[in-house]
């Protein structure tokens, strides 16, 4: 299969590549985030983000602008590049879509899931909801009371149904079976889109198989750090974990042992990549919380994808990328609006 | 002329603007449209200038106008767009008309949303009674399958239990039904099937007519459904699916009279809904036709206000806050209206300081101006496409407008399609004041806007025509050939003559398939045709070989002409700039150069042409040898055109060759010593440059000292400039790699030019086969049916004359045209670096609602 990527891959998906590569030029440059920083109001922001590639889609917002309506404006027009992108794309780039979507719709399912807990109402919910992974049964979902009954009655005829063979028990739903299912259909997404990738062959399985394998181990990191302190058994924990990352069947094994974050640390020693990333964490405000840093460390492998080319990987890269940007517009439109100055800066900036 | 041939000289201006008049100036100078205003506050970022408020109102203001825009356009109300463009509004009259507005859009939000409110509850009645309607028939059904629904259960062992125990609690059919999308129907019942497990009833119809739907106000097809279930539970579930499914449920009555009722009232109410809401639009109508009448020019008004303020938030702030400076560059003619529109816009603030400028000089380079008309814009466009020409250089489209027609009409000389291609060129001079002209589509504005270049085309493509004398292919005997075919009869020469020459007599006539005249045999030959070519060529076999050596040389000779012309206007540009030594370390050696070897080739054609005659033909020497042996020297001594000729060749080729190191060192040498003092030699000439160098120094210390008040920025440009490092090395190689391409390109370029001769051969055959494949067809046949076939065969030629041999090869020779002007000709002295010059001015405004953005 060597070099076919280069010799069919524009036939079907030039016309996409070119366009996600021109979208990804009119990401934020530092120098926007600089004059961002400076603003003093929303309206500050507004004008300055009209000058972007943003242009004048706040235009009709009538005042006074918040930033919950920023971000939904930001979302709706990630989402609207989104769905151009997948309405024109040819196989096998569709199915690489659908499983970028996945991710969002395991989000959903879990919000509206937890949201019924609390009796919250559904309309509330779905305004929550990304558009990214918003799919027709989705309201539908409260009904069920048993995670086998919501495979059965709603997401069946999903793309999320493969994933939800681990997850069959027969247990009610409550806060923790909730955030449990969270983590195994996450397990077995990101197993399944690993899979994919490398089945796919080619550029994209060199540029996206890291990326995963990334993706994987921060979730390990975190179910490990979020789950110190509660009743988590070790073996259900490792359960979590999803396999196909770097840490391998070892480290994950390690850090399903780990009591507290130093132990954790320890296990981070042992890995090259991750071992930089741990130490770079600093308690208090005075470093960067470990969230902070992978995310640093995902934007880095992000901007890489592009410097290949003929991969899918691109697609996934500027959908992350720009969510990462949007998280930092309303970081420091929140910092804004609070008038929160000090922290302003610790936006993620994208190289 | 003289606008043309140069840009426009431009000075730099300062205007104080007095802080209470400032928008009235503007408003006055966006009016004119003289002056390009420069950017004060470069790396102030655009929400920290000084009237962002001011913008953000504009913008706000044209939000509220293309809503009302919008809503005028939904409700079918023509938008009347005014001719005439009002004048930026008074300030005072701004707070005014964005009261006026804000009132307009607050009322109209409310009555629009009256009005949709009831058309949504008017939509739903109907979709009520559209449902009663359909679900009737449903009834009838399911009465019939009830006796299935108690078997039914029974099937699944372990529900019997709740179907009895249901009986047992008296529950009853519950009934939900409703309208759903079409898309939906089939996921919705699946759905029903896996939650309820079949505890439920699906029947579905169609709605014959499509329906609008209320959250994005398409018009859709509805399928209208009833799902029967037993007990609450599942009456929960299925609830909360249709919710799910965005279903529209209605209730369902449960008796045939309740139904009857139900649909009574529910036309009452239709009824009454329709009167209110017709009410309700009526005067919905009123008040948008009563703000369209003022919406146009509201939104020309507030796009020159929003513009203004741009232009504004260019400006620095004096010291003393009390006035705004702005730099601008003008046209020096244009100073007078300039302070005319100070005065103006302070008059009618009713200030009691008037705003003044004062020009300040500069070492910057200025923005090109060039002031064309109607006829000189295209050419002009032309040039522009390779490049905006730098500060006062040599502008070409003063010559493009008759060499560019002329090298287009070379490669398309045909009389009849030069004069179709005049009269379509004057019909569209002629009707240019014609509105529909003025927003032409697409293609035919690229004619429309080209309308003088393809007149002028078309004229010369009628002389060029004529000198070929080709008209559709055939030629027009106009004057008489010069040529006599019964000079060549043996019969009417003295016997002398017979035996030296090849006469014909009756037996060679008529045996021989080529006959040859032969311009020597006195009377044959009467002298040339006097315009162009002889029409007796157009019956010679040997028509092409003649028309090819013609056109050929004719080709060499205009390229060498067009590019010695190109290399002079340089000596323009030297002198304009001072640059005096230019013309003898550059231009001199480039024209000696190119003379020196094509000037000469120029001269042995001509010679060729004017001293061999038809006797002597024989004994003419080839052009193409004799040029080659000039730079091969060949041992054998050849037989020359003229006595002394390898003198003469090899003096040129020397002075050729001399010219080449002059042209690589010249000029970085003398650079090189005028910048270590000229130590040297030449006494007169270098006081003349020390002369320049000291004033120009006096002028730079003027103008830092003159600015030193308004801009920073302006101050270290100038220094910038003035400072200027001397490379030696970067000058070489600069002018080395300009020599080696001026000395390669003239072999290239005259190479280049001889596709004056092909695409003129193309045309002529293209034409001469489209003749003889189709007319010459067409005339053959015989009368009775030749006029019927005459008329579609016209047709077909004419349309095919007008696609392939006027578009498509007007086009192709349009395009090469273009090319030997851009490259062949003005890379010989056009730099083409310059900037536009793009004035403040409101007409350069779009008026159209459509594009709002930015």
């Amino acid at each position: 299969m060597l070099g076919s990527a280069e010799l069919s891959f524009n036939v079907d998906h030039g016309y996409l590549e070119g366009l996600v590569r021109g979208c990804k030029a009119g990401l934020l440059t530092q120098q926007d985030y600089l004059n961002l920083v400076q603003c003093e109001t929303l309206e500050d922001l507004k004008v300055h983000l009209q000058t972007t590639d943003y242009g004048n889609f706040l235009a009709d917002q009538t005042n006074p602008l918040t930033v919950s309506k920023i971000d939904m404006e930001m979302r709706k027009k990630l989402c609207g590049e989104f769905e151009y992108f997948r309405n024109h794309s040819l196989e096998p780039l569709s199915t690489f879509f659908t499983y970028m979507t996945c991710g969002y719709m395991i989000d959903n399912v879990v919000l509206l899931l937890s949201g019924a807990l609390q009796k919250k109402s559904v309309r509330d919910l779905l305004g929550r909801c990304h558009p990214l992974g918003r799919f027709s049964e989705m309201e539908a979902v409260n009904i069920a009371e048993t995670p086998s009954d919501l495979f059965h009655a709603v997401l069946v005829e999903t793309p999320l149904a493969p994933f939800f063979q681990d997850c069959m028990s027969e247990n009610t739903l409550d806060e923790l079976n909730i955030e449990v299912l969270r983590n195994k259909l996450y397990k077995s997404y990101l197993e399944a889109f690993h899979n994919f990738c490398k089945d796919h062959g080619d550029v994209t399985a060199e540029v996206m198989c890291p990326i995963l394998e990334f993706e994987a181990d921060r979730r390990a990191f975190i179910i490990t750090l979020n789950s110190f302190g509660t009743e988590l058994s070790r073996d259900a924990r490792e359960a979590l974990y999803p396999t196909c990352g770097r840490l391998g069947p070892e480290g994950l094994r390690l850090l399903a042992q780990a009591e507290d974050f130093e132990q954790m640390k320890r296990v981070a020693d042992h890995y090259e990549v991750y071992k930089p990333l741990l130490e770079a964490v600093g308690d208090g405000s005075a470093g960067k919380s470990l969230e902070d840093v992978f995310y640093e460390q995902e934007v880095k492998m992000n901007v890489l994808a592009f410097s290949r080319q003929f991969h899918c990987g691109v697609f996934y890269a500027y959908t992350k990328l720009r969510e990462q940007e949007m998280r930092n517009v309303v970081w420091i439109a929140e910092c804004i609006s609070q008038r929160h100055r000090t922290k302003i800066n610790s936006y993620i900036p994208i190289l | 002329m003289g606008s043309l041939f140069r840009s426009e000289p431009m000075c730099l201006a300062q205007l104080f603007l007095q802080s209470g008049t400032a928008y009235e100036c503007l408003s006055a100078l966006g009016e004119k449209g003289l002056v390009q205003f420069r950017d004060l506050n470069q790396n102030v970022s655009s929400f920290q200038r000084k009237f962002v408020g001011e913008v953000k109102r504009c913008e706000e203001l044209e939000r509220i106008l293309a809503y009302l825009a919008q809503e005028i356009h939904r409700a079918d109300i023509p938008l009347p767009e005014g001719e005439t463009s009002p004048p930026a509004p008074p300030l005072k009259q701004v707070l005014e008309m964005q009261e006026q507005l804000q009132k307009l859009e607050v009322e109209l939000r409310e009555v629009t949303g009256n009005k949709e409110k009831l058309r949504r509850n008017l939509l739903e009645l109907i979709e009520y009674t559209h449902m009663l309607r359909v679900t009737k028939t449903f009834v009838h059904r399911s009465v019939e399958f009830e006796p299935s629904y108690e078997e039914f259960p029974s099937l699944d062992s372990d529900s019997l239990l709740d179907y009895s125990s249901m009986q047992r609690l008296g529950a009853k059919l519950g009934f939900v039904s409703g309208l759903i999308h079409q898309g939906k129907v089939e996921a919705l019942e699946r759905m029903l099937w896996r939650v309820c497990k079949g505890y439920t009833i699906v029947t579905y119809a169609e709605l014959d007519e499509a329906l609008e739907d209320p959250e994005t106000g398409e018009v859709i097809k509805w399928y209208v459904f009833l799902i029967s279930f037993w007990g609450e539970q599942i009456g929960h579930k299925v609830k909360k699916i249709c919710d799910c499914y965005h279903c529209h449920v209605y209730p369902y009555p449960s008796t045939a009279e309740e139904r009857r009722e139900i649909q009574e009232g529910l036309s009452t109410r239709i009824q009454d809904l329709y009167t209110v809401l017709h009410k309700t639009e009526d005067y919905l109508r009123q008040v948008l036709s009563k703000a369209a009448e003022s919406v146009y020019s509201r939104a020309v008004q507030v796009k020159k206000m929003k513009a203004i303020y741009h232009m504004l938030n260019m400006c620095s702030l004096d010291v003393t806050n009390k006035c705004l400076i702005a730099e601008v560059w003008c046209p020096e003619a244009d100073l007078p209206g300039l302070r005319c529109a100070l005065e103006d816009g302070s008059r009618e603030s009713g200030a009691s300081v008037t705003s003044f400028m004062n020009t300040i000089p500069t070492k910057e380079t200025p923005p090109t101006l060039i002031r064309t008309n109607k006829f000189t814009e295209g050419f002009q466009n032309i040039v522009d496409a390779y490049g905006v020409g730098c500060y006062r250089e040599v502008n070409p489209a003063l010559f493009s407008i008759i060499t560019f027609p002329f090298l287009f009409a070379v490669m398309f000389g045909d009389l009849g399609h030069g004069f179709v291609m005049f009269l379509f060129a004057l019909l569209l001079v002629v009707n240019e004041n014609h509105p529909r002209m003025s927003q032409p589509q697409e293609i035919l504005g690229m004619f429309f806007n080209g309308r003088y270049i393809l007149l002028l085309m078309g004229l010369f493509s009628v002389y060029t025509g004529l000198i070929y004398n080709d008209c559709f292919s055939k030629s027009l005997n106009l004057f008489g050939s010069g040529w006599n075919v019964s000079a060549m009869y043996s019969a009417s020469h003295p016997p002398a003559e017979r035996g030296r020459r090849v006469l014909w007599n009756d037996s060679v006539v008529r045996h021989s398939h080529v006959l040859q005249l032969d311009p020597s045999v006195p009377g044959v030959f009467q002298g040339p045709y006097p315009l162009g070519i002889d029409p007796i060529w157009n019956l010679a076999t040997n028509r092409l070989t003649f028309l090819n050596s013609f056109k050929m040389k004719m080709a060499v000779i205009l390229g060498i002409i067009h590019m010695t012309f190109g290399v002079v206007l340089g000596i323009f540009n030297h002198v304009h700039f001072r640059k005096k030594f230019n013309i003898y370390l550059v231009t001199v050696p480039e024209l000696l150069f190119l003379l020196c070897m094509f000037g000469y080739l120029i001269f042995m054609i001509i010679y060729k042409w004017l001293v061999y005659s038809a006797d002597t033909s024989r004994a003419a020497p080839s052009i193409l040898i004799e040029f080659i042996n000039m730079f091969l020297f060949p041992s054998a001594p050849t037989s020359g055109l003229y006595a002394g000729q390898e003198h003469v060749q090899r003096l040129l080729l020397a002075v050729t060759a001399l010219a080449v190191p002059v042209l690589f060192l010249g000029k970085p040498l003398f650079l090189l010593w005028l910048h270590n003092g000229r130590s040297c030699f030449g006494v007169s000439r270098s006081g003349y440059t020390l002369v320049r160098k000291d004033s120009e120094e006096e002028v730079s210390l003027m103008g830092s000292q003159d600015i030193e008040g308004g801009s920073t920025v302006l101050e270290d440009g100038c220094r910038e400039v003035t400072s200027e490092e001397f490379n030696f090395g970067e000058i070489l190689m600069t002018q080395v790699i300009h020599s080696i391409e001026y000395c390669l390109g003239c072999i290239s370029n005259t190479a280049s030019y001889l596709r004056l001769w092909a695409l003129s051969l193309a045309h002529a055959q293209l034409s001469d086969v489209l003749w003889a494949m189709l007319m010459r067809v067409g005339l053959r046949v015989d009368k009775t049916y030749g006029v019927l076939l005459l008329l579609p065969v016209m047709a077909l030629f004419a349309v095919l004359t007008i696609f392939i041999l006027l578009l498509m090869e007007g086009l192709s020779a349009f395009l090469h045209a273009i090319r030997l002007h851009w490259v062949e000709f003005q890379n010989k002295f056009y730099v083409g670096a310059g900037t536009k010059f793009v004035p403040f001015s409101f007409r350069r405004l779009s008026w159209k609602f459509s594009d709002n953005g930015a």
